[in-house]
């Protein structure tokens, strides 16, 4: 069966991971450039070829247009819902999108899971360079508090790049994961993870059984809108006011010179963590130069609102576990985010106890990705993981008022079922209407479905339709009916209120599997040529070796045949036609190795006396 | 049955929860990833019905509810929300004061007087809350010694009168403080 891998899909950066075999310790995978950091950035070129990490990130500065950054604030929501964002963000959105959001790069328009998909391809070529053989199979985090639409898009990305996702994991549950193999601890414990977008609390038992370990995840919460660009568009508009009262310039924050000088404020926040005062010095189109002194005490200032914002998710995680938080045995810090100072302060703080920082906060949610693929993998195994639904899912009833059916924090998989009947005669269908959060009135919650039940016409009130809400290992919603007077099963069409839709979807994927498959064949061809190329070369020149001079004529025939034929396939594109000739050409040039190998050695022995041997 | 427990309303939770654990091993769809899809399908359809089952057990005013559904006696979308007779002076004083805020709110008005009555007024019911959870507890124990017993049907149809009458009581109680903590918020 061919190799899971665990991906880390964030705001800022995506990675990807595996258990090395060696060690059976999780492992990041670097990409070309040595780094295991792919940042999630997406450009366009003219010509229609995707650019994507840190190549497309360096096109913020000059190109824009073309480049898309923190596409997984879009992800599963409506236009309605990031009116906000677009005042911080430079998303070009598509004026007719509706329900689902389109955002133009370039002269295109696409939805945040193919945007998406353009990251998880890349990281997805990464694992199989890093292999040398194909990577159909993932673990792909998410934020613990994302909502089933935006885990739903999480799954579409997946699909349109051509991986299966076995299992969507929380991306707190992913870090206590990690730790828990390096830590080995045991009681309760709290994950702080504050990442470039999302802010997640999740509180956990770290139980041993006979079996082995579980970890059960009590209680979750959270804010998938609040991150580290907050703090980043915060001091943008501190900065961009300043620059407009002393040099009385202004710019739009999606100009380049925004993008600029964003680039410039990060670079001073992260200095802000290691020394006390940071200076910028901004050059301006005017020819000024903006200077700002930062002291770390006010910066501090000006980010607490963002800081105390985490901690009321916190005080509910834990009065929803039912725990104080002196009885949290160990706090784990994940997200780029929390080294800043301010942060892993209040942290302490409120624990009253020191947080756990040893693995890097970049890879610690890529690390028990690899962790829990490696779990799935083997089917049995030490470990299970026992998540939790983060919101109640409710469904609408008479006045617009919602009856919770599966209450947030409820282990997963979860399940309810509801009878409908009808209430005139002959009624024909029942409308039901799906939703997720923790408010009492309809419209204050996440729509996440309607659907009509179809029903016999019958005298009111004496059909029974049995509908049952499942909410499977990732935390998606699935909807079966039955007939409780017929026994008659039925599949509703659900349309998600805020989604792709599968005809939608197998369209998409039509038009990028093609693709897919292309490039996998095509990089292969590349690296098979490449390696056809340096054992033509060898043999060539082992045949200039005096030792060649031993080989029968059969066995020169026989190379010089493996080597035509080699030649042969290196001008087509068929990789495995490549790489057996290859293994034929090591076949045939068996025995001249050794002869060379043997010249070799004693070459080496020659001079030396028997006891330095 | 799950659990494999008789109906009785005690129920020792660290033996549930090492049961509930046991069971999460054998039945987790993390389990049968590489298996065929009727054995996934399975596995999912179980391990909600375990986690369901555990979520049920586990919260004793849950438990209660579920044994009145089991026997019958309780039925979904049937709660009544009356005010109990003697509970209803202090009800109409709350929902009083509780208009007075929303108005003071509107209006710019003094809230900090207001609040501190309604602050006490939810106190006063959480302390009813908790007379009603310890009625509550003890017919439950009540309910147990009658299956001990192996009491008569009417004996155990009384019980579970008391104890449905207990659980409205509860929830009507429970919205009141429930408005009271929004509002005061």
């Amino acid at each position: 069966m061919a190799r899971i891998v665990g991906i880390d899909l964030g705001t800022t950066n995506s990675l990807v991971a595996y258990i090395d075999p060696q060690t059976g310790a999780p492992k990041c995978i670097p990409g070309p450039s040595g780094s295991t950091l792919c940042p999630s950035v997406v450009s366009i070129d003219p010509d229609g070829s995707i650019i994507v990490g840190e190549p497309a990130r360096r096109r913020l500065l000059t190109q824009p247009e073309r480049t898309i950054y923190s596409v997984k604030r879009l992800m599963g929501r409506g236009v309605a819902d990031i009116q906000d964002e677009l005042k911080l963000f430079p998303f070009r959105i598509d004026p007719t999108s509706k329900n689902v959001i389109r955002v133009r790069l370039g002269d295109k328009f696409f939805t945040a899971p193919e945007i998406s998909a353009f990251i998880l391809r890349e990281l997805k070529n990464w694992a199989e360079a890093y292999f040398g053989e194909s990577v159909s199979r993932a673990v792909v985090t998410v934020p613990a508090y994302f909502n089933d639409a935006q885990r739903q898009a999480t799954k579409d990305a997946g699909k349109l790049a051509g991986l299966e996702v076995l299992r969507l994991v929380n991306e707190p549950t992913a870090a206590a994961l990690a730790y828990g193999l390096h830590e080995k601890q045991r009681g309760y414990v709290a994950v702080y993870d504050f990442g470039g977008g999302t802010f997640d609390i999740s509180v956990l038992k770290l139980i041993s059984t006979r079996e082995g370990d579980i970890y059960q995840v009590l209680s979750t919460n959270g804010d998938t809108h609040l991150g580290g660009d907050d703090i980043d568009n915060l001091l943008q508009a501190f900065v961009h006011e300043k620059i407009l009262q002393q040099h009385r310039v202004d710019f739009s924050p999606h100009s380049e010179l925004a993008q600029e000088l964003r680039k410039e404020l990060i670079a001073i926040k992260h200095q802000l963590s290691e020394s006390e005062s940071a200076t910028l010095r901004f050059p301006l189109p005017n020819g000024a130069i903006f200077v700002q002194e930062f002291e770390r005490g006010a910066f501090e200032a000006l980010i607490r609102p963002i800081v105390d914002r985490t901690m009321g998710p916190v005080r509910q995680a834990l009065a929803d576990a039912k725990l104080k938080p002196s009885e949290i045995e160990e706090v784990v810090l994940v997200g780029g985010a929390t080294r800043t100072p301010l942060i892993r302060h209040a942290v302490r703080e409120y624990f009253d106890r020191k947080p756990h920082t040893e693995l890097n906060p970049d890879e610690v949610v890529a690390l028990g990705a690899a962790v829990q693929a490696n779990i799935l993998d083997r089917g049995v195994s030490n470990m299970l993981l026992l998540d939790v639904t983060p919101l109640s899912l409710g469904i609408e009833t008479y006045g617009g008022a919602v009856a919770k059916v599966i209450p947030r924090n409820s282990t997963i998989p979860a399940s309810a079922q509801e009878t409908y009947t009808t209430g005139v005669d002959n009624q024909t269908g029942i409308d039901i209407h799906v939703l997720q959060g923790e408010r009492e009135l309809a419209k204050d919650c996440r729509s996440l479905a309607r659907f009509t039940l179809k029903v016999p016409p019958a005298p009111a009130g004496l059909p029974r339709i049995e509908v049952k809400f499942l909410i499977d290992a990732n935390g998606i919603l699935q909807v079966g009916a039955k007939d409780t007077r017929t026994g008659e099963q039925r599949t509703i069409e659900v349309q998600p209120s805020y989604g792709i839709s599968d005809t939608e979807i197998e369209r998409m994927l039509e038009e990028s599997i093609e693709y897919a498959e292309q490039d996998f064949a095509e990089r292969q061809a590349i690296e098979a040529r490449t390696e056809a190329e340096i054992i033509l070369a060898a043999t060539q020149k082992a045949f200039h070796n005096p030792q060649a001079a031993s080989l029968t004529h059969a066995e020169r025939e026989n190379i010089d045949a493996a080597v035509a034929a080699l030649k042969e396939s290196v001008s087509g594109n068929d990789y495995k036609l490549i790489r057996r000739r290859i293994d034929e050409l090591n076949q045939a040039t068996m025995h001249l190795a050794e002869l060379l190998m043997n010249s070799a050695v004693s070459t080496a022995l020659q001079g030396r006396k028997l006891a330095e041997v | 049955m799950l659990f494999g427990l008789p109906r009785k309303l005690w129920i020792e939770m660290s033996a549930l929860e090492k049961k509930f654990l046991q069971l999460s091993w054998k039945l987790h769809p993390d389990k049968f990833v590489n298996a065929s899809a009727e054995e996934q399908e399975l596995s999912l359809k179980r391990s909600s019905e375990l986690n369901d089952a555990y979520r049920v057990l586990r919260d004793p005013v849950a438990r209660v509810e579920y044994l009145l559904e089991l026997e019958g006696m309780r039925k979904e979308g049937e709660h009544k929300q009356q005010a109990p007779p003697e509970l209803l002076e202090e009800v109409f004083e709350l929902n009083e004061s509780l208009d007075e805020l929303r108005e003071a709110k509107a209006s710019g008005g003094d809230l900090a007087s207001l609040k501190t009555r309604l602050e006490s007024a939810e106190k006063s019911f959480q302390v009813k809350l908790g007379e009603v959870d310890a009625r509550l507890q003890e017919t439950a124990r009540q309910w147990d010694a009658a299956i001990d017993a192996d009491a008569s049907d009417t004996d155990r149809k009384g019980i579970m009168a008391r104890l449905n009458e207990l659980l409205n009581r509860r929830s009507y109680i429970r919205n009141l403080v429930t408005n009271v903590q929004k509002e005061v918020l």
